[in-house]
């Protein structure tokens, strides 16, 4: 086996772990800070990549960019919807009726895209400047996988930028550490939940809207999706958003070497990796914030 | 025991729930099978990523069934029912509509698992049942009987396809690839059994699986580009056949090398595509609306068009048969019991949009054609399509009635 | 720490012993089952059997859940090994059917005990997670293994006894097991074992503290909750004839939690309630509308929300309103 296959193969890895970070960052924030299990983050996911093939149809070629702009957004503005129209609500409830409510939206999405966007197969072709590829190490790696691993490298930043150096930042991580604390200093704790959610959804929409390109666009996607991105929030430590960033790479990076060296059990990777990792690390790679 | 109350709360609602349950049941239409209306219950995924398959088998249904009332055949009333593509639903839809609703016939069924559950329970239960979608090999053969039907191609019938082109082409280093689900493996092992035997010395570089739904292929072509081959033969359908295509494209595959999939050439994921999809991709496809170009053809798509808007891909066809041989089988066993209803289907034949098509007396298969060809840009179209199509008629695809009848054995 | 008192901690778990009733309702309840079948048509002694299956199916999730206090993720895992394990034991050898109907419980226990022993060590989601990713690894392997599980297509049709093959001997023998199950599970519940599940899962600490094996208790109830879904999982096969991997699946394990929560988990008869009315929700909305999940869903947000103890739990407080001993008891 040559070296530079074991190479590309690992750097193709790092690009599938970066994609799903975008989405689990969102999940592992809502997590950290709200302490809510949301189920619906894939159903937000799927409702990203299909609102971005409407407004790239609708718009004809030009489209693409104005899509991975306005689908993250509207996504946006239907989880600030779900906030405060019903998770504020259950906020000091137990998970399991926070799971409940959340896997219920799960059910409502599923029909209501199928509802909106009918049954046919759904494609969005990615932008001129982004098609074919470039060589690397004797690999093919699409333009557009490049494109999405230096996006979620923009994400990180920005989310660390936000985190570290906003004040809204450091109230949600102050609100990650304790929250009765942030309270009895009289931040409104219900402002910030509100703005972290409508961010996590943000970013649950964007992955949707980045994805799309690369994917057949169907009901289903939010199934695909919710399970992996909980993996990674897990076993990076819930709540903490660098934990996310390293499982990732690790799942990523871990499958597609495992479509190298084990092809016949693809499907089990994944479950494999994380399983071993909490065997392991029995609370994940890196300190909860819980 | 404390647990009384507890007993009691759950007896008083079980009860008031199945009175509820028998209220409903009892406002439905009552039992057919004894006038000459012809009652079938389908069963399909409704729902899910494999939604499009269903609703396109349904339309095509019910344009077969308008068309059958049209020429004075028999009234054909259904019901349809949603199993979410679970194989534990459509055995428990199954029952309901055989125990409850009483239809006469089964029909739809895209998930294979399901297909064979169902279809042992039917036959069992002696209710034809008629596949329109799944294309497991199982279902007329192990599965198989005298009251299982199937419409579409099986996976024995399109590797066969597959290989019989293929091996008069100049390529021999093959990797095979697909689904890691029955179908993946089937279409795979039955292309490689009859390529070997059509083109023998052709060598196998390596194998690679991924799961159904997968997102990014990347990697798996990745592996597949350093091996080389010559071509690669892939077993990937419905909504993942798009990702797959695309990722294709994306990674400059069909540049390097033949790559060949049974569906890559279907319209319906062509459509998706547009000019994103690659070019020069062989595929096999079981019905294209343009090819071949005979009035029974035009005539279908013509109709199809006219009641739903758009063209007609390969469910709608089997769909459209479907309801077509209900009707011819209803009028040659004069009413609607089953018995008759399975005796009369099994060796009949009647015109279709591709031709004559013959339900095999022996296993109950339809003998029906399939379509060979590369993908390529259309002056005057959006969406590419299938260049220059070779049509492979049954006979030489279908597998010996003997080999199917000694898998029914074990 | 947010919730000192762990996950479930509103959970009342143990009922005081209600001081009206009788033994009249249960016999009368029974009597009703029992005669059903005289009157009932076939396809509603099915249904009913379902219903039977999934109820022993939600109580014994909520064993673990409810009265263990962890969050088992995956208990669809277990019910499926049962199935596997019975059809295999049904089509591949010629043993009679009382062999068949411990060897679903004994592979889903044995396959609990392996699972369990590392799901245990962890805590809460962590603990979910872990049985989510081995559950998943199990259904993997069940939907590859073409030789040995019939791989995604599953085993169909399963050869059944006679008195087994009708929807009345389904019916019978998943009533009779189920409510032996339920008696077993609820006297556990109540025995010495069962009260020091349920003071680990309000207090894990304090339990250790006074010298509880946290862990060894945790893994015997995580084994019994696993034994009981694979008995499920045989009646399963007897109900159905047939097994496949959606069986295992997380989809399925979901079911199984929104029918624990539908019913409420602070009763232990609240899960088969919750069972019952989710299975006929599934079969005679899905009859009237193609869009049933979006009707289920919808469901479930309204009664998270106004009813978040489960239907049971509230009725129980209806009841206990309306009694002004029976509140003095509680």
């Amino acid at each position: 086996m040559h070296l530079t296959l074991l190479a590309s193969q690992f750097l193709i890895g790092l690009s599938v772990g970066m994609t799903l970070f975008v989405v689990a960052a969102g999940l592992t924030l809502i997590f950290g800070v709200l302490r809510v299990i949301n189920f619906a983050h894939g159903s937000l996911y799927m409702l990203g990549a299909f609102l971005a093939y409407s407004v790239a149809s609708f718009l004809g070629p030009a489209g693409f960019w104005p899509a991975m702009l306005i689908a993250p957004l509207v996504v946006a503005l239907v989880s600030l919807g779900i906030e405060r129209g019903l998770l504020r609500f259950i906020y000091d409830r137990e998970h399991l009726i926070q799971i409940l409510v959340t896997y219920g939206l799960v059910l409502v999405f599923s029909d209501l895209v199928q509802i909106v966007w009918g049954t046919g197969f759904k494609s969005l072709a990615p932008p001129p400047g982004l098609a074919g590829y470039v060589t690397v190490w004797g690999a093919a790696l699409p333009r557009y996988n490049l494109f999405l691993f230096a996006v979620g490298i923009l994400v990180a930043v920005g989310l660390a930028l936000f985190l570290y150096r906003t004040r809204m930042g450091k109230i949600c991580r102050a609100t990650a550490t304790d929250r009765e604390m942030v309270d009895v200093l009289g931040v409104r704790s219900s402002r910030v939940f509100a703005a972290v959610f409508v961010l996590g959804g943000w970013l649950a929409g964007l992955g949707g809207a980045l994805v799309a390109p690369t994917v057949s666009i169907t009901p289903g996607m939010d199934v695909t999706i919710i399970i992996e991105a909980f993996l990674v929030v897990v076993i990076g430590g819930l709540g903490n958003v660098w934990g996310a960033l390293v499982s990732s790479l690790i799942l990523g990076a871990g499958e597609s070497l495992g479509v190298l060296f084990l092809p016949r059990l693809a499907v089990a990777w994944p479950f494999f990796i994380a399983a071993v990792i909490l065997i392991i690390k029995p609370s994940g790679l890196l300190k909860s914030v819980w | 025991m404390s647990g009384k109350r507890h007993f009691t709360i759950l007896a008083g609602l079980v009860s008031l729930a199945l009175v509820a349950a028998l209220v409903a049941g009892c406002g439905r239409t009552p039992a057919a099978g004894t006038g000459k209306v012809l009652k079938v219950g389908i069963i399909d995924a409704y729902s899910g990523p494999a939604s499009s398959y269903a609703k396109d088998a349904l339309d095509g249904f019910k344009l077969g069934v308008n068309e059958v009332a049209a020429n004075g055949g028999p009234k054909i009333d259904f019901v349809t029912r949603d199993d979410q593509f679970n194989a534990a639903k459509d055995l428990s839809w199954a029952k309901e509509l055989v125990m409850q609703e009483h239809v006469d016939v089964v029909a739809g069924l895209m998930n294979s698992a399901g297909a064979l559950a169902v279809a042992s329970y039917a036959d069992q239960q002696k209710v034809p049942f008629i596949t329109w979608e799944s294309m497991s090999a199982q279902i007329t053969g192990s599965h198989g009987g005298k009251y299982v039907f199937a419409m579409p191609p099986n996976t024995t019938m399109i590797g066969n396809a597959d290989a019989k082109e293929m091996a008069g082409l100049p390529y021999t280093r093959y990797w095979l690839a697909g689904d890691d689900y029955d179908y993946g493996h089937s279409v795979v092992n039955s292309f490689w059994a009859a390529l070997q035997k059509d083109k023998p010395g052709v060598q196998k570089l390596g194998t690679s699986w991924w799961p159904v739904g997968e997102t990014n292929y990347t990697p798996y072509l990745n592996v597949i580009r350093a091996a080389k081959p010559d071509v690669l033969f892939a077993g990937t359908g419905g909504a993942d056949m798009v990702s797959f295509l695309k990722a294709v494209q994306a990674s400059g595959l069909n540049k390097q090398m033949a790559v060949l999939d049974h569906t890559a050439t279907d319209p319906s994921t062509l459509k998706a595509l547009g000019a994103d999809a690659p070019v020069g991709v062989y595929g096999t496809s079981d019905y294209l609306s343009y090819y071949p170009a005979t009035n029974a053809n035009k005539d279908f798509v013509a109709a199809f068009k006219k009641a739903y808007g758009h063209g007609p891909g390969f469910p709608a066809l089997y769909g459209y048969l479907t309801a077509r041989f209900l009707g011819a089988a209803v009028q040659k066993a004069g009413g609607v019991n089953k018995t008759k209803l399975a005796e009369a289907l099994s060796g009949m034949t009647i015109d279709s949009p591709v031709g004559p098509v013959t339900i095999r007396a022996g296993d109950h298969q339809l003998e029906t054609p399939m379509f060979f060809g590369r993908t390529a840009v259309q002056a005057g179209r959006t969406t590419l399509v299938m260049k220059n199509p070779v049509e492979i008629p049954a006979a030489q695809i279908m597998p010996s009635l003997a080999s199917v009848l000694a898998s029914r054995k074990k | 720490m947010v919730r000192p008192a762990g996950l479930f901690s509103s959970n009342a778990g143990v009922t005081a012993p209600g001081p009206y009733g009788g033994a009249w309702p249960s016999v009368g309840a029974g009597a009703v089952l029992l005669f059903l079948p005289a009157v009932l048509p076939d396809y509603y002694l099915y249904l009913m059997a379902g219903i039977f299956v999934a109820a022993l199916l939600a109580v014994s999730l909520n064993f673990i859940l409810g009265y263990g206090g962890l969050l088992q993720l995956s208990q669809a895992t277990f019910y499926g090994a049962g199935g596997y394990a019975a059809a295999l034991v049904l089509t591949r050898t010629g043993l009679p059917f009382w062999v068949v109907l411990p060897a679903g419980p004994l592979t889903a226990g044995v396959l609990a005990l392996v699972t369990g022993w590392f799901c245990v060590r962890l805590r809460r989601l962590y603990f979910g997670m872990l049985t989510l990713a081995l559950g998943q690894l199990v259904w993997a392997l069940a939907g590859r293994w073409y030789a040995f599980t019939g791989g995604d297509n599953g085993i169909s049709p399963i050869p059944l006894p006679g008195f087994l093959s009708s929807p009345r001997g389904g019916y019978y023998l998943a009533l009779v097991v189920m409510l032996a199950s339920l008696a077993v599970l609820y006297r556990l519940v109540r025995s010495p074992f069962g009260l020091t599940l349920q003071a680990i899962r309000d207090n894990p600490v304090r339990a250790a503290g006074v010298g509880i094996d946290v862990q060894k208790h945790q893994l015997t109830a995580f084994v019994v909750s696993g034994l009981f879904a694979g008995l499920a999982g045989v009646l399963h096969v007897v109900v159905a004839g047939s097994v496949d991997p959606s069986l295992l699946d997380w989809t399925k394990s979901a079911e199984v939690l929104i029918m624990l929560l539908l019913g409420g988990m602070a009763t232990f008869i609240g899960p088969a309630v919750g069972a019952a009315i989710l299975v006929l929700l599934s079969m005679v909305l899905g009859v009237y509308t193609g869009y049933w999940l979006l009707v289920l869903g919808l469901i479930l947000v309204v009664l998270a929300l106004f009813l978040p103890q489960g239907i049971v739990g509230f009725l129980e407080e209806r009841l206990s309103e309306k009694n002004p001993a029976d509140r003095a008891v509680r």
